[in-house]
């Protein structure tokens, strides 16, 4: 029996091909929800502030949702700190820290659930990505948790064991898939600074950059995963990002309708 | 800011008592900060699998081959497992790429394409069990990943489905929109996680040539290369996924990767005894 006959004119190709586009791939890539918009909630940032930072913005994304379709996504946190810096200690390698990560912002995500339920909050097990337009059709809100499901994939960390895609990586790729309207992040900050505005408190705040530039600056500290940074270089759809601050009351209301209220990152 | 209070046992209120951390070396860090990175890395990680091998058989290279490739194979992997503790695992081949023709011309995104993809691996995992069942083939599904030590040391043979499980958050590649992370790259990465004594690409070439020899008749053989050098070299062509090579350049256990011909009898047995056969590619 010869190999592979299901003949065609890429018969023989093995798609490791340097650089090249495979399969006439020249036509535009569909948007699959091209009306949701991604919103990323910060663990520590926000999550970790308990009643306080959470409840006034289930208010507002409660007040939304008869204009904006929304996912809801969440990071881990001081749990997630906690668990990397004993796996750390341990010898573990990153795909297990992965894997660690991941249920830190499964046990948010579960924890939005329950505060969002009687407003139509539903969690979102990454199997049920198919019935994201039913519960968006039917006025839900959906809440993932924010890891990537890569897990024991983790690549390698280039220079420590931190995994480099965590959650706000997995939630700018759920916007990227998804070809969504906007990708959000709310954080505890106004957006991002060239320092931890938390360590240096007169850290330069930036409103507007773009990806090449902060690639540029190679800024130490970064309020946003570097792999996100690197990401949006070659994204098709979500070619720009929003940091806003979820602390002040109808920023995230107006990054919704399109307002620049913190830092948009754009890779334009 | 100021972490204030110890709250309890190892728990910590900022200031205000507007959040409570848990006191770790990374509270209350971004985790982006460079020196803190920096001072993750460390060369004792510990050792997961170190005395079993992964072996995974090509797509394209062996498994649509049919019987006439796997026969032979089954019948030496069968005999390989009296002396060498391995686990198994299978790409996806020509059904995968159908897969990916179709679903572009579809217009569907990589993190799609990714999540339609793995069922074809899916199936040749499926097969690859049925041939082996009878000899011990156990096929071990991504969330039973954490019995294999049970059944390596009950003397199965244990079967993975490689695709790595990146699914719709598969990394739009730079041009086109092949997802990146494909069962080469998923069998690597597991080699490399559970640092396994070693990671063999059983295809149908005697290993890494200087162009697709299939294509280019005047390709060379390189038996030995080091990956620095093989990027350099930048072939027009490579018999692995490209992820792979940019994992290896990073990765901290499994270090080099083997790709052998296992249409030539005898290749396996004698790589898995750690004899240089075919290619290796080396950090």
């Amino acid at each position: 029996m010869k190999p592979g006959k299901v003949e065609s004119s890429y018969s023989g190709q093995t798609l490791n091909e340097r650089d090249v586009i495979h399969f006439d791939d020249t036509g535009d890539e569909i948007e699959i929800l091209p009306s949701v918009h991604v919103i990323k909630i910060g663990g520590q940032s926000i999550m970790d502030r308990g009643k306080a930072a959470v409840y006034p913005l289930i208010e507002e994304i409660v007040a939304n949702k008869p204009r904006h379709k929304m996912i809801l996504g969440t990071g881990g946190g001081t749990r997630s700190r906690h668990v990397y810096s004993i796996a750390m200690d341990l010898g573990m390698p990153t795909g297990v820290i992965a894997r660690l990560g991941s249920l830190v912002s499964h046990q948010n995500a579960k924890i939005l659930h329950m505060l969002l339920c009687k407003h139509g909050g539903v969690f979102l097990l990454r199997d049920n990505f198919e019935h994201l337009a039913l519960y968006l059709n039917a006025g839900c809100i959906p809440i993932i948790e924010g890891m990537p499901p890569y897990e024991i994939y983790e690549r390698p960390a280039r220079g420590g064991r931190i995994p480099e895609s965590r959650t706000d990586t997995g939630i700018y790729l759920l916007g990227e898939v998804l070809g969504a309207r906007s990708v959000i992040f709310v954080k505890d900050e106004d957006g991002l600074f060239a320092e931890d505005p938390k360590k240096n408190p007169r850290a330069e705040f930036i409103p507007k950059i773009s990806v090449a530039e902060l690639l540029e600056r190679d800024l130490n500290d970064l309020m946003v995963e570097r792999k996100v940074i690197e990401l949006m270089q070659t994204a098709r759809h979500v070619r720009q990002i929003q940091l806003v601050n979820g602390l002040k009351a109808g920023n995230l209301s107006r990054a919704l309708d399109g307002e620049h209220v913190g830092t948009i990152i754009h890779a334009d | 800011m100021k972490a204030t209070a110890a709250a309890s046992n190892g728990l910590v209120w900022e200031e205000m008592r507007s959040r409570l951390h848990i006191r770790s070396r990374f509270m209350m860090e971004s985790l982006q900060d460079k020196a803190l990175i920096r001072s993750t890395y460390t060369d004792d990680e510990i050792k997961v699998l170190p005395d079993t091998h992964l072996i995974h058989l090509g797509g394209i290279s062996i498994m649509d081959r049919g019987r006439a490739a796997l026969a032979p194979l089954v019948e030496e992997i069968v005999e390989a497992r009296k002396a060498h503790q391995f686990v198994l695992s299978v790409g996806g081949g020509v059904r995968e790429r159908h897969t990916y023709a179709l679903g572009i011309d579809l217009g569907l995104p990589t993190g799609g394409l990714a999540s339609v993809a793995w069922m074809v691996c899916e199936q040749n995992a499926v097969m690859l069990f049925n041939l082996l069942a009878q000899h011990r083939g156990i096929q071990v599904p991504y969330l039973h990943f954490e019995m294999l030590p049970i059944y390596l040391r009950e003397g199965s043979i244990p079967i993975v489905m490689p695709m790595p499980s990146y699914f719709f958050w598969d990394t739009p590649p730079r041009r086109g929109r092949i997802p990146p992370h494909r069962p080469d790259t998923g069998a690597y990465l597991l080699s490399e996680v559970w640092s396994m004594r070693s990671c063999l690409f059983v295809k149908d070439e005697n290993g890494l040539y200087s162009d697709n020899p299939k294509k280019n008749s005047r390709a060379e053989f390189i038996p030995r290369i080091s990956v620095a050098d093989l990027l350099k070299l930048d072939p027009p062509d490579l018999p692995i996924e490209r992820s792979v090579l940019e994992i290896l350049q990073v990765a901290r256990n499994r270090t080099e990767i083997r790709i052998i011909n296992g249409l030539k009898p005898g290749t396996l047995s004698r790589a898995l005894a750690g004899e240089d056969v075919g290619s290796t590619i080396h950090q």
